[in-house]
């Protein structure tokens, strides 16, 4: 989960490992603050995703004053070799990560917790700290905006 | 309710895994992070007690001289005293004698 978010938002593994290391690194040194409970499992979940969201974020904004290396993204666009590269669904969903992996910031992350861990809007307000309809509005933004993209670039392929 | 176009966008986001040798990178992470912690506390600890034991002998040396000094004074409290005791006897026979002279 903590990996899988950084990954999708970053789309570089070696980037993202390094933000999941963080996120458990920071876990161990806080794990006492969790108190055993009926909720602590709940609480550590959203503790992980909500810390794992804002290194993630953190890191791209790090990145941005550093000269990129590209190999990362490089290495995580090629196909794996089982899969054919006709494939329609495999093109649309390599078009699609690398359309979402361009959206802006918060959106990009909104996105991510929404399909990723399949999280409510109101849940994603309270990890990224933001009002329930800025949350829904950058949904519907950002899959408008995927839909016309898609719409687009199938067309092409067509 | 998704429609189809948001399920293909939660299989493009499916969640990924790391590489193989990314548990055993955290936990040797997370191991020297802890030791590091550990040292940087017994170095408080070591600095915490130095500088009790500078400040009690300091204490200990500041209240020394103190004493020393108090005794000093008294000694010399109790020799000026002695001679006082002594002049003031030989000035009272000295007085006697004048007396007897003039009488």
């Amino acid at each position: 989960m903590v990996f899988s978010i950084a990954y999708h938002y970053l789309r570089d593994r070696s980037a993202a490992e390094e933000v999941a290391q963080d996120v458990f690194l920071q876990l161990h040194r806080s794990f006492d603050d969790f108190k055993p409970g009926p909720d602590r499992d709940a609480h550590l979940v959203h503790w992980l995703r909500k810390v794992a969201s804002h290194r993630s974020i953190d890191a791209t904004r790090k990145r941005r004053t550093q000269p990129a290396t590209g190999l990362g993204v490089a290495l995580d666009d090629a196909p794996p070799p089982s899969v054919p590269a006709e494939s329609k669904d495999f093109l649309l969903q390599q078009r699609l990560e690398t359309l979402i992996g361009s959206l802006p910031e918060k959106p990009r992350m909104v996105m991510v917790l929404r399909y990723q861990e399949d999280l409510m809007p109101e849940e994603i307000a309270s990890l990224l700290d933001m009002p329930v309809r800025t949350v829904k509005s950058h949904l519907q933004r950002s899959l408008a905006m995927l839909r016309e993209k898609i719409d687009r670039s199938m067309g092409e392929i067509r | 309710m998704m429609d189809d176009f948001e399920k293909q966008i939660q299989q493009a986001l499916q969640r990924k895994d790391p590489s193989p040798f990314f548990e055993a990178r955290v936990l040797a992470t997370v191991r020297r992070d802890a030791q590091a912690r550990r040292a940087r506390w017994r170095m408080w600890w070591a600095s915490a007690v130095a500088a009790s034991l500078l400040i009690v002998t300091g204490s200990a040396w500041q209240y020394q001289k103190i004493e020393h000094e108090r005794i000093a004074g008294e000694q010399a409290k109790a020799r000026l005293e002695l001679a006082l005791k002594i002049t003031s006897v030989k000035l009272q026979k000295i007085s006697h004698k004048v007396e007897q002279i003039e009488n």
